[in-house]
């Protein structure tokens, strides 16, 4: 443990004075270090991905703050908790957003997702292109038949959080459908 | 290859020699240095108070210069470290100026209690805040400018504690400028705008000090 410690401060240093190879190693590391920290927080591992390639540039940008004599898991750790957090608050805040429109939503999502003579399975390729949250939901309501309330159990969501991701995959498919 | 490989890749190409940011500790001796030499020019440019040494043999007036100068230095430290995504691991001193600011509450207290009976107020009021408020835009403007170039997590306490830092200098001035004696109007003129510009440093550090 603190040998991978020693090698990740020991790397940082060789990075900072401009050792390509050194760095990669060192950000390698650390992507493998965040990663199930993140996949801990986080419920997709498209969500976990984006972040941890944000986290990383974050890292990237930040890399002269480091000074090679403190520890570096704790500097690495700060930046990680510090996207996340923003990362988390994005999402809160534009989940509020929507919030405003889940009871008319609440009509809506009773309906068909397109016209009835359009089933799931013909547009299941569009669905697969939809970002991988969006598309489970969409396969679990409306290939496997789940309630909203059964697939928020299921996948570990809230409720209102699986509509409101249903309702953008939605827009996106009715947009692409009527195009 | 996966996204994350082809992105460390393309970071790891864009790897060179990188300058080290300085210790905080350095970080904030320059801040000091700068403000007290910003200080000093502004006293000489619009002057001392003609009662300025009598008023330094008065102990609540000494008790009210060291806890505002507490509150100068330790907000100095405490953006220093606060510039650093992980405080430099300095977590404690990052937390000073919480102490200070309530030492200087406690001062301002006593000093008030101590004013009876209560000095006549002065006849000017805002005068003083806009004085403070236009000598504490340069330091301000310095700190948010260096501080951009590090690397806050914490952005809207980083803000709020640069201000803190900015008006205390403009606060100091504004003691050994102005004639005057009423604890009352100095609290009311002088301190609580401070502490309300505080505030405001928390918004201005989220739309500044983003990264």
């Amino acid at each position: 443990m603190t040998d991978t410690a020693d090698n990740l401060e020991a790397l940082m240093r060789r990075s900072l004075a401009g050792d390509q190879r050194a760095y990669a190693a060192l950000l390698q590391a650390t992507s493998r270090l965040l990663r199930p920290f993140l996949a801990r927080r986080l419920s997709f591992t498209n969500e976990v991905d984006d972040l941890l390639q944000e986290i990383l540039i974050s890292i990237h940008k930040a890399r002269h703050t480091y000074d090679g004599n403190r520890p570096f898991k704790p500097w690495v750790y700060a930046i990680a908790r510090f996207r996340l957090r923003d990362h988390l608050r994005a999402h809160y805040s534009d989940q509020l957003h929507h919030a405003g429109d889940l009871s008319e939503m609440e009509e809506y999502l009773h309906e068909d997702v397109t016209e009835p003579a359009i089933s799931y399975e013909s547009i299941s390729g569009e669905v697969q292109k939809l970002p991988e949250k969006q598309a489970t939901i969409l396969r679990l309501m409306h290939q496997d038949g789940y309630t909203a309330k059964e697939v928020a159990e299921k996948i570990g969501m809230k409720e209102s959080a699986v509509k409101v991701a249903a309702h953008r995959a939605y827009k996106v498919l009715r947009h692409k459908l009527t195009r | 290859m996966t996204n994350i490989d082809e992105l460390i890749n393309r970071l790891a190409q864009d790897a060179a020699t990188v300058k080290r940011a300085p210790h905080p500790f350095l970080l904030s001796i320059e801040w000091i240095a700068g403000a007290v030499f910003y200080l000093a020019a502004a006293l000489m440019i619009f002057g001392t108070r003609n009662d300025l040494w009598p008023e330094f043999h008065k102990p609540w007036f000494i008790a009210e210069i060291a806890a505002l100068s507490g509150v100068f230095i330790s907000t100095s430290l405490s953006a220093a470290l606060l510039s650093y995504p992980d405080l430099h691991q300095k977590r404690r001193f990052a937390f000073v100026p919480i102490a200070a600011l309530a030492l200087f509450v406690l001062v301002m207290l006593f000093a008030w209690r101590a004013d009876d009976p209560s000095t006549p107020l002065p006849v000017h009021t805002y005068e003083c805040t806009r004085s403070i408020v236009l000598l504490s835009l340069l330091p301000a403007a310095w700190m948010f400018y260096v501080m951009r170039r590090f690397a806050s997590t914490h952005y809207y306490w980083a803000g709020s504690i640069a201000f803190l830092f900015a008006f205390s200098v403009g606060a100091l001035w504004e003691r050994f400028h102005e004639q005057n004696r009423s604890i009352v109007h100095v609290i009311e003129w002088h301190y609580l705008p401070m502490i309300g510009f505080g505030i405001i440093g928390m918004w201005l550090g989220k739309m500044v000090l983003k990264w």
